[in-house]
């Protein structure tokens, strides 16, 4: 039979009324009616509760309930995460790809238009002419 | 198990930032609390408040409802933190460092009173083993279930009852006189 299934008697009540104090709030829930019917019916038992009462208001002067700072919260929110936004917006991803398009096209018709390539490649051979046949012109 | 949390984190780590404000506003009290009564010192408990959170949007993404509850991950987080601190601290040469010490300065006598109370009562809670301050923290002062408690410490509940009756014996007997002067201005004030 482990502790909770026991059922209560003096020696019980005192070994809990020392752990959990005199607020049978704060004791295990299925033995707080059961607790609550001892002290009432036990003298011994409700003066042990006066005097946990008594201790527990000694623990409850340091009881802290100043506020956290002002800002703490604000400075633990900045750090939340952050929903991921799309690196390109739907519109802004649209005006890419007409761009590209517009590119093509362009490139592809001015392709078109210029003129052919000169079959004679003398103007190569020009470029590495000795400067004294230029002079010569000259 | 049903996790509360379990649906705010999910939209958290998603970068829904209601969801985070509404787990900070959930949190953020309970986790400095917890920090505050294991260090004794506000602005090192705010840190680690801090530090928790910045766990927590680290896991939120990839957070899967498992065998602990969230908060129950929070709150181990935090004295696992806390434990570092005390660690930290302990290395040091002063034995002091962090721990309230009574206030002097002068105040209204029942303001007073209560302030060096207050810091009596910290002193006392920051001499218990951290075991027992941690088992404390959670069951009296942010008034969790036994279960929940016994879970984040990691222990049986027969375990988590013993930690609290030690360190409540502990600290009748050094707080002794403050159960006095209460009792004293309880029968002098009716």
């Amino acid at each position: 039979m482990t502790k909770k299934e026991e059922s209560m008697d003096r020696e019980r009540f005192a070994n809990l009324l020392d752990a959990y104090g005199a607020d049978f709030r704060r004791w295990p829930a299925q033995m707080r009616a059961e607790a609550a019917v001892f002290a009432a019916q036990d003298a011994e038992a409700a003066a042990l509760v006066a005097e946990a009462h008594r201790f527990d208001a000694v623990l409850d002067s340091a009881r802290d309930d100043n506020p956290v700072s002002h800002d703490l919260a604000a400075r633990i929110l900045a750090g939340a995460p952050r929903a991921q936004r799309p690196a390109f917006d739907r519109r802004a991803l649209l005006a890419l790809a007409a761009c590209a398009v517009f590119g093509v096209v362009i490139g592809y018709g001015g392709g078109m238009l210029a003129p052919a390539p000169a079959e004679d490649d003398s103007y190569f051979s020009m470029a590495f002419e000795a400067p004294s046949a230029f002079e010569d012109e000259g | 198990m049903i996790d509360p949390d379990a649906d705010l984190v999910r939209s958290a780590g998603a970068g829904d930032q209601r969801a985070a404000e509404a787990l900070v506003r959930r949190h953020l009290p309970k986790m400095v609390g917890v920090a505050r009564r294991m260090l004794s010192d506000s602005a090192e408990a705010e840190d680690v408040a801090q530090e928790v959170f910045l766990r927590v949007w680290r896991e939120a993404p990839r957070w899967k409802p498992g065998q602990a509850k969230f908060e129950t991950w929070m709150h181990r987080v935090a004295l696992n933190l806390c434990y570092d601190r005390l660690r930290r601290r302990r290395e040091k040469t002063d034995p002091d460092a962090g721990i309230a010490v009574a206030d002097t300065r002068p105040l209204a006598s029942d303001e007073w009173l209560a302030r060096q109370r207050a810091a009596k009562v910290h002193m006392a809670l920051a001499a218990l083993p951290e075991r027992q301050r941690a088992a404390i923290a959670l069951v009296h002062f942010d008034e969790m279930s036994n279960i929940a408690a016994a879970e984040i410490l990691e222990i049986s509940v027969e375990a988590l009852e013993s930690l609290l009756a030690r360190g409540r014996r502990a600290l009748k007997a050094a707080l002794a006189d403050v159960a006095q002067d209460l009792r004293g201005g309880a029968e002098g004030g009716s």
